[in-house]
């Protein structure tokens, strides 16, 4: 199987290294879709100016916004055009935004939003931003417009960072020991805990200065009675993964780093036992030429040296290309298509070329075996 | 001006930052010793060299060319080790679930701790008349790596961390000891980055860039009248105006970081079938004569 079909997909994520053009592969998938006649819903995480300008979306686009996609043809045998909505992904204002409204009282809702635990937590903890792009898909999909959603994930180092975002964010908050901290001494009989807990926290504020201890239990105070709410929708987020109309895709280039970083991507989601649908290569190298051609023709037989040395080359970066494949091939899981997304001549750049690049991939299109000369 | 003994490299993902890092370490340690820090886990620069690696801490690549895996989470384990002199009081922090849940809330503090083993490195390296070159994070982390400081001293006014931040400060604005080092490809995107990459260092942390170093410059091939003369053979005209396209990239791309005060290094692309040690040797040449060890 070499297509890549998402007709009956209702969820979409693209996850892999940072740099791979995740988001280029997202907002094609998204075009595609929209021109078979599909309402989608695109979500991106930091895109490249040059992607956010094609899609129409600027610093603040952090609510849907329709895209037009009057210049883009629709796909063959689609009968209508659906549309396509874009938006950018702020974990900060749609953490504020959740804060505000699972919190007890808005006084509360704004002593967590301005403690300094919080701006810490909200700007940098490695999670953050993926547990908003859960929250995000969440509100997403309970649109009763909602078809079709593409996910564009944010960069991380391990598949895991954005799946188990949910998890590791419910149990810092959920945490025993955090709650001790916040709660008034010995409220659940475990005083030694607490004490311990307490020693740890002041010994470091002593020698270092941060002054963290107070700050902790002001922050975990202020977020008792919002766990219940939080612990909800991941739950809820979770399920949306492992769901039967959810497609995972795991997004790399060619490069040797690149696809052994996807190689541990595509283990992590076995483990976490999410199913990967499609392995897709971005900016695969396209096929080359022959080399009789250029023998054939009929030109000054120094630029016929030239030429074949130029084909030579890239025939040697190809190689090293097809070299990649062959451990990719090793480590696709059972049941994906491994899928190429060819490069185009520039960097894509505008609403054509992005839907160029997703009915290339909804066709499909499969590396060359690796040749033993 | 003498060459900063601790360069930090980084730039757009896909530029190459590994290769040239490990190519930039080879070419140092022609004359000098050096030491190439790994911060990616999976050690991508030191695999490029050969280097076997002992225990998952360290190796060799050559004579004078030494390998390390720096992790942030050993920096915080070493911190808590000098700042509580008593073994049982750090150990009993840092197994601690809760220490573990604030400091991962405070992320800034392992990067911070690790740049504070960097200007140690730094120091260290200029003490002994060595180099150390750094294989960083992408350009976006490194912004956010070598902002920290500033960071850290927002929250934490009095105290070690305060001290720490303020000689980390004074060290990333030191030529002689650190400096920043961009690689870049000849495509818009990445230069364009590595462009605003440059400009933010120097405006909001007074980072100087050292270099960018262009990475993958095809060879001069066709001349312009050879490329019109190509009649017919479509696709073998399309790949030669690809290298042409790259070729005209890197020049524009020379122009544009000479005007931004950036000294640009180039690197020939090397059309092999794999990247191994001969072929960062060879890259290690041309560094060793643009960026020679004092």
């Amino acid at each position: 199987m070499n297509r890549l079909e998402l007709a009956g997909c209702k969820l979409a994520i693209c996850l892999g290294p940072g740099g791979v053009g995740k988001t280029t592969i997202s907002a094609a998938l998204a075009i595609d879709g929209a021109c078979n006649g599909r309402a989608v819903d695109v979500m991106t995480v930091d895109p490249a100016p040059r992607l956010l300008d094609a899609l129409g979306l600027n610093a603040d686009a952090s609510e849907p916004r329709e895209v037009a996609l009057d210049s883009i043809a629709l796909a063959a045998g689609a009968a209508r055009r659906g549309r396509l909505r874009a938006l950018r992904l702020d974990p900060r204002s749609t953490f504020d935004a959740i804060v505000r409204r699972y919190a007890a009282t808005p006084a509360a809702a704004e002593a967590i939003i301005s403690g300094r635990i919080y701006a810490n937590l909200a700007s940098a903890f490695a999670g953050v931003a993926d547990y908003m792009a859960m929250e995000k898909l969440l509100e997403l999909a309970a649109e009763p417009t909602a078809d079709f959603i593409v996910l564009d994930t944010p960069p991380a180092a391990e598949a895991l960072d954005f799946l188990d975002a949910p998890r590791r964010l419910l149990e810092l908050l959920g945490s025993r020991a955090v709650s001790l901290l916040g709660t008034r001494q010995g409220r659940f009989g475990s005083g030694v805990v607490d004490l311990a807990a307490r020693a740890v926290l002041s010994a470091f504020d002593r020698v270092t200065g941060l002054k963290l201890l107070g700050d902790v239990q002001a922050f975990v105070r202020n977020f008792e009675g919002m766990y219940e709410g939080f612990a909800e929708r991941a739950s809820r987020a979770r399920a949306m993964l492992h769901a039967e109309s959810t497609a995972v895709i795991v997004v790399t280039t060619a490069e040797a780093g690149r696809i052994a970083q996807a190689g541990e991507f595509i283990a992590a989601l076995r483990k976490a036992e999410l199913r990967v649908r499609a392995v897709i290569v971005n900016r695969a190298m396209a096929d080359l030429p022959n080399v009789a051609e250029i023998s054939r023709a009929k030109m000054p037989a120094a630029l016929k040296r030239k030429l074949k040395r130029n084909l030579a080359d890239y025939a040697a970066l190809k190689t090293r290309e097809a070299i990649s494949f062959e451990t990719l091939r090793a480590a696709m899981p059972a049941g994906a298509a491994l899928m190429l997304s060819s490069e185009l001549e520039h960097e894509p750049r505008t609403l054509a070329d992005l839907a160029q690049i997703g009915a290339r991939i909804h066709r499909g299109q499969e590396p060359m075996p690796l040749r033993s000369e | 001006m003498a060459l900063a003994r601790l360069l930090f490299v980084t730039g757009k993902g896909g530029t190459g930052k590994s290769t040239v890092a490990a190519a930039l370490a080879y070419a140092l340690s022609l004359g000098r010793p050096t030491i190439l820090a790994d911060l990616d886990s999976r050690m991508s620069a030191s695999m490029l060299l050969g280097a076997p690696m002992t225990g998952g801490a360290g190796g060799r690549a050559g004579a004078t060319l030494e390998v390390v895996a720096l992790s942030a989470h050993a920096e915080l384990e070493a911190f808590m080790r000098r700042i509580v002199p008593v073994a049982a009081i750090s150990r009993r922090m840092l197994k601690s679930r809760t220490f573990g849940y604030v400091t991962a809330a405070l992320p800034g503090l392992e990067a911070f701790l690790m740049l504070e083993r960097l200007r140690i490195m730094g120091g260290d390296a200029a003490l002994e008349d060595r180099y150390v070159v750094v294989d960083g994070p992408a350009s976006g982390s490194a912004l956010e790596l070598l902002a920290v400081a500033r960071g850290v001293k927002g929250i934490a006014p009095v105290g070690s961390l305060n001290r720490i931040a303020h000689s980390v400060e004074s060290f990333l604005v030191d030529p002689e000891r650190f400096g920043v080092v961009l690689t870049v490809t000849p495509e818009e995107l990445a230069i364009r980055e590595a462009l605003e990459l440059s400009a933010a260092l120097r405006e909001h942390l007074g980072i100087a860039t050292v270099a960018a170093i262009m990475n993958r410059i095809p060879a001069a091939l066709f001349s312009k009248k050879e490329l019109e003369e190509i009649d017919g053979l479509e696709a073998h005209l399309a790949l030669a105006h690809r290298r042409e396209r790259e070729r005209s990239a890197a020049g524009r791309a020379r122009k544009e970081f000479l005007r931004a005060g950036v000294p640009m290094i180039e690197l020939e692309m090397l059309y092999r079938p794999a990247m191994g040690r001969p072929e960062i040797a060879e890259l290690g040449a041309t560094l060793a004569a643009e960026m020679p060890a004092r």
